[in-house]
């Protein structure tokens, strides 16, 4: 893998709609927005419900745990701050099957369909924090506490 | 439930495709793209029989750069009375023939010229992806999900809906390389293809480079610099026109639901991954045609990517939701196979002009001017691919 020759994408943090993804984030939180009337996930995050016709949503802390639903191995070099060979995953989440959230391993990571995958947060650069998936490396029940870097 | 919006109202063959015209396809045109818009609109008018100054109608892509008054400068047009655009980019052409038919249904205008112009490989490339050198996503495009974990380019989405096709249904990369490989014959028949003196075996498919996984270089199409141009008027007229006419017989733009917002990426966070709007867009268009699946003749389906294809002929009934690996088999997609897709060369083989260049070949197979012409096509089914939604047109003989 070559070094990087600029820096990295870093993600807009403070969009209305998507930035307190970012901020929790920031806390080592993963957090998804919720109807609070109906409960559905609004993930993508957006202020209205689909189904209630409602500005309730609330962002709410979920277990960092979830499955591989597919991924692909970037070859072909496109952006100079990711330096390739790369693996981008796609995780559905084992609480919420239906919100899916992205992840970057390094090289030509061994990938199956639905391995188990636990985030973690990591710093990259400029105060912003991404979630980030790898493969689980801790036993867990469904009573332990989220398998997070530092415990947060 | 589907909703089939329009199925009653819907009116058959009212309107209808007169003109055709079509640049050089090169990687460098050395031309504007309002010179390339104009040249071929003016060939899709000659081929017509209409005096350019008669145009008052334009559509356009959203991506274009070229805006409908100013083609209208350039054709010398009188007095432009309709323009419209619509997309996003590829999932558009289809739907920009269909708002030339709503605004000739609804008396806005009566000639009407739809166009895509594209310096795609010596101006701005879209294989190049969305991320630059500032921070990425918000103001609604949601980017911020994707780009700062290197989900970045349309090659990397088409490769993660290929891999999750591959999961679903086992569908082997040979499925895939059989698309690509039906594209490059038709396109060596084809004088205009760029891919013309290029042969293509199963084994220099498998063997070309990967790009990002599954996909390899030959999976993607050719980045162009061209433009396509089409003349829509009423049926009635087409008839005293030049050509024979090719009729509309359907169109339909579809959106499914949980659509997810944004472009591209987003689409990775729909309920399905290999089953897209064209689903139910395919349910709407055969509804509005009187038709099946199984009256296509001939199928020019919109191939970004071969996965793209792919996903499309299980959408529009082709075969079973999963059964693309099984159905495409040698010479199934080629001319004399069950179902020829792609006679021109496709996006992969002929050139990128974002989907346009798919209608004017859907036109030449009703016509019977195809350089791979199947015999006695009747029904020319034509697809502009999703995500975000997405766009088909049937056409007939007259």
């Amino acid at each position: 893998m070559s070094a990087p020759t600029q820096a990295r994408v870093l993600p807009v943090t403070d969009d209305p709609d998507s930035g307190p993804f970012f901020e929790a984030a920031a806390r080592h939180e993963l957090v998804i927005r919720f109807c609070g009337r109906c409960e559905r996930a609004l993930h993508l995050p957006k202020a209205f419900c689909p189904d209630c016709h409602e500005d309730a949503g609330e962002w709410r802390r979920v277990q960092g745990t979830g499955r591989v639903h597919t991924w692909t191995t970037v070859e072909h070099q496109v952006h100079p701050g990711h330096p390739t060979p790369y693996t981008v995953v796609v995780v559905q989440l084992d609480e919420h099957p239906e919100v899916r959230l992205l992840g970057s391993l390094p090289g030509r990571a061994e990938v199956r369909p639905d391995q188990a995958m636990e985030v973690w947060f990591e710093e990259v650069g400029d105060g912003v924090v991404l979630p980030q998936w790898r493969p689980t490396t801790v036993a867990t029940t469904p009573d332990t506490a989220t398998p997070e870097e530092d415990g947060a | 439930m589907t909703n089939h919006a329009g199925r009653e109202s819907w009116q058959q063959d009212r309107t209808a495709i007169a003109g055709i015209g079509a640049t050089d396809f090169s990687k460098a045109s050395g031309r504007s793209t309002l010179t390339l818009a104009t040249q071929a609109s003016l060939a899709a008018l000659k081929d017509a029989g209409i005096d350019p100054r008669d145009v008052d109608g334009i559509v356009r892509c959203d991506m274009d750069t070229v805006r409908p008054v100013a083609l209208a400068d350039s054709l010398g047009v009188r007095n432009l009375t309709y323009w419209g655009d619509t997309g996003p980019g590829g999932s558009g052409p289809a739907a920009m023939v269909g708002q030339a038919v709503a605004a000739i249904q609804a008396g806005m205008a009566t000639t009407v010229v739809v166009f895509r112009s594209i310096n795609g490989r010596s101006g701005e490339r879209y294989g190049k992806g969305y991320a630059d050198d500032g921070r990425a996503g918000g103001g609604s495009t949601f980017e911020e999900f994707f780009l700062p974990y290197g989900m970045q380019t349309p090659g990397q989405y088409f490769a993660a809906v290929a891999q999750r096709h591959a999961i679903e249904h086992g569908t082997p990369p040979e499925a895939l390389g059989r698309i690509a490989m039906a594209c490059r014959r038709h396109a060596n028949n084809n004088p205009a293809a760029q891919m013309h003196s290029r042969t293509m075996s199963m084994e220099d498919y498998l063997g070309s480079r990967m790009l990002s996984t599954p996909l390899r270089l030959f999976d993607f199409c050719l980045e162009t610099d061209g433009a396509c141009a089409i003349v829509v008027t009423t049926a009635e007229r087409a008839r005293d026109l030049a050509q024979p006419p090719v009729l509309i017989r359907s169109v339909a733009q579809s959106s499914g639901r949980d659509a997810q917002p944004g472009l591209m990426f987003p689409a990775l966070l729909r309920p399905t991954t290999t089953s897209w709007s064209s689903k139910p867009l395919a349910e709407t268009l055969f509804a509005r045609a009187g038709l099946t699946a199984a009256d296509v003749d001939v199928a020019q389906i919109y191939d970004c990517f071969t996965i793209t294809t792919l996903v499309q002929i299980e959408d529009y009934g082709f075969c079973e939701p999963g059964g693309a690996g099984d159905f495409i088999q040698d010479g199934t997609l080629e001319v004399g196979g069950s179902l020829p897709i792609n006679t021109s060369g496709g996006h992969l083989s002929e050139g990128y002009i974002h989907g346009m260049n798919h209608v004017l070949e859907g036109v030449r197979q009703v016509r019977g001017t195809s350089t791979n012409q199947v015999p006695g096509a009747q029904v020319s089914l034509v697809t502009s691919a999703p995500p975000p939604g997405g766009s088909a047109l049937l056409l007939v003989a007259a």
